[in-house]
């Protein structure tokens, strides 16, 4: 990032030359559905296919915007694991020292040990990282890393159905590599917290979480007050949202938070982890917004790296645990806003007829919801004022912070000042 | 837990005849709000004796008083509550509180806490005979709030209500372990003749599972709330 300017004004999608690389990637390899953590288990590694097929069925998703999996290098894991922890994997993934895994998170029931462990989501942190080396070497604008999002991995603990932390890796890779300032945006409806405390001190990547609040949900942490420390200070941002929090109180306060925490930070990526398990119909979590409002985000997102980072944006999967209905319609919805296609109304009926079968509930017949057919979520104008004063108040403190602490311009590189 | 657990060894303690603007030069440098006050054993100074040392402490420094930054910010103000025709370069023995209210390294934190709370105090010198050992203060009773109820672990809350009655909470935590969650912490929120209702922290990120394979063995769970809306 020593050259290309970054906080550019919006930049408008150049022509695709033909012979030139597509400019939004897919990084996709069928071995990426091997993380799956246990048969029963609600994280299911089936939605990439899902989702990749009802991109190709709706003809948002052809051949040239594949992108194959780098390989990833165990020293490069071990800029963010504990080679103690990468052992501990390994050794349980092979059936060995099942005992000491205990000690790492590993063979609980949120982290059952699987045989292949290791390879498995190494893949899937292969996969992010390659997605992140796509943009920030400027041979794409955009990539999509469906399969990743393991943001509750620890740098020596198993957590939340996460053994690895591809994005910390990912964001290792643009920082340390490419020089880059990275915006961490996380819309998963658990606290990205893994990744907070990972970057919790670095100056040069803020992590923005916005989830439903840590005193009702998994992890528990993800408080206002959480705000970084040291040099970072100011570059950790937390939104905690209430339970049933509906679309357009999500809405508002992401138009609070989300913006301006980006343009005080001006980053040169943005890295979107974009768990599907904010909606209504996620079993494990509360919150309760529509597809309307998840597409909406994601566009929004879209826009601000167009304003930001120069159309710079990796995003991820991440939760989702209504497995057939949500997550592929969510994560369609972000794919067209990406490649600035538009979405179709319907859903393809080959791909219903594809999947019905393997699904335990009726797939949906059209993209997106309807949420003005559903009863109002109890406590609507109870949820929206709360959320609303919650970033009233968090962005005050913010602002003062960014106003007065040195390390705002801190780690920004000469001849980089934006417009 | 106990006040060995989470008192701070290295005790910055003065004696009683530093100047009070020193003490309180000193509080501002070492970012500190209390100082017992020691006494050099043999020393013959007033209150020598006063705190009827054992004999075989006899070689120990004697605690005599403390002093909180409480004691010394009105020291020479011109203020109805300050000490009345006391100034700054005095000992500090002249404001210094005492008899000293003291602690136990083995009293359980919760005895503690009740001196600071029922006393109103900030801080209380631990003391092993007359020894001092070390000090505990309000914000270590908190840090130990933090740790005990194991907030630090990334967790979900689960909010059950048993019967007040033997095994009741164990077959709760059976029922936990055999779906292989650990629990960071247990805590009682509210107890009475007929029941118990405990916040436990279970290391899942999937609370709703959990409260639902609960609730159909027959607890009561208030939180997770069921969620009623229907997909």
């Amino acid at each position: 990032m020593s050259t290309a300017a970054s906080g550019d004004g919006p930049t408008t999608e150049p022509p695709a030359a033909a012979g030139r690389e597509p400019q939004v990637r897919f990084v996709y390899d069928a071995a990426l559905a091997t993380y799956e953590l246990a048969p029963e288990h609600p994280f299911r590694p089936e939605r990439l296919e899902l989702t990749r097929t009802l991109l190709e069925a709706g003809g948002l998703l052809v051949e040239p915007a594949y992108a194959d999996v780098d390989h990833l290098t165990e020293r490069e894991l071990a800029r963010v694991h504990a080679t103690s922890y990468i052992d501990a994997v390994k050794r349980a993934g092979r059936g060995d020292g099942l005992e000491e895994a205990y000690a790492y998170g590993l063979g609980t029931g949120d982290n059952p040990v699987f045989s292949g462990m290791h390879e498995a989501v190494l893949r899937v942190c292969a996969a992010t990282v390659t997605a992140v080396e796509l943009v920030a070497s400027g041979r794409a604008r955009r990539a999509a890393s469906f399969a990743g999002g393991l943001h509750h991995a620890q740098r020596a603990k198993a957590s939340g159905f996460c053994v690895y932390n591809d994005l910390a890796l990912g964001i290792r890779r643009a920082v340390d590599e490419h020089d880059m300032r990275v915006a961490y945006v996380d819309l998963d409806v658990h606290h990205g917290d893994g990744v907070q405390w990972l970057f919790y001190d670095a100056p040069s990547v803020m992590t923005v979480s916005l989830h439903e609040s840590g005193r009702y949900l998994f992890p528990g942490t993800g408080h206002t007050y959480e705000t970084g420390r040291g040099p970072g200070r100011g570059y950790a941002v937390n939104m905690p949202l209430e339970p049933f929090t509906e679309d357009a109180s999500f809405l508002e306060v992401f138009d609070l938070v989300v913006p301006r925490a980006l343009e005080a930070f001006r980053p040169d990526l943005i890295v979107l982890q974009a768990g599907a398990d904010m909606h209504r119909n996620d079993p494990l979590a509360d919150l309760s917004l529509s597809l309307a409002a998840m597409g909406a985000a994601y566009r929004r997102m879209i826009d601000l790296s167009e304003r930001l980072t120069g159309g710079r944006l990796v995003a991820t999967g991440g939760g989702g645990y209504d497995p057939f209905r949500t997550a592929p319609r969510a994560w369609a919805s972000l794919w067209a806003a990406m490649t600035a296609q538009q979405m179709p109304e319907v859903v393809p009926p080959a791909w219903r007829r594809q999947w019905q079968a393997a699904s335990p509930v009726a797939l949906p017949s059209t993209m997106v919801d309807d949420p003005s057919s559903w009863e109002p979520a109890p406590r609507r104008d109870t949820v929206s004022s709360h959320n609303r004063v919650v970033a009233e108040r968090l962005m005050e403190v913010l602002e003062r912070i960014w106003a007065g602490a040195p390390a705002a311009g801190q780690g920004h590189r000469e001849g980089e000042e934006p417009a | 837990m106990l006040v060995q657990d989470i008192m701070t060894r290295q005790v910055v303690a003065i004696g009683p005849d530093m100047p009070i603007r020193d003490v309180c030069t000193l509080m501002e440098q070492r970012n500190i709000r209390h100082f017992p006050i020691l006494e050099s054993a043999g020393s013959g100074s007033a209150h020598a004796g006063s705190q009827g040392a054992a004999g075989d402490d006899a070689g120990h420094d004697r605690l005599i008083g403390i002093v909180s930054d409480r004691d010394l910010r009105l020291v020479g103000a011109d203020h109805p509550l300050a000490p009345r025709g006391v100034a700054a370069t005095e000992p500090v023995r002249k404001v210094m509180i005492a008899p000293v209210l003291t602690a136990h390294p083995l009293d359980p934190i919760e005895e503690a806490a009740k001196v600071l709370r029922e006393h109103k105090i900030g801080a209380m010198p631990v003391m092993d005979g007359s020894r001092l050992v070390g000090i505990i203060t309000g914000i270590d009773m908190l840090d130990a709030l933090v740790q005990m109820s194991g907030v630090h672990e990334a967790a979900t809350r689960l909010e059950v209500e048993v019967a007040n009655r033997p095994g009741e909470l164990a077959s709760l935590l059976g029922a936990i372990a055999a779906r292989r969650y650990n629990v960071s912490s247990v805590m009682t929120s509210r107890a009475d003749a007929e029941s118990v209702t405990f916040v436990l922290r279970v290391n899942t990120l999937d609370g709703r599972g959990l409260a639902a394979h609960l609730r159909k063995a027959g607890f009561v769970i208030l939180w997770p709330v069921d969620k009623t809306t229907e997909p």
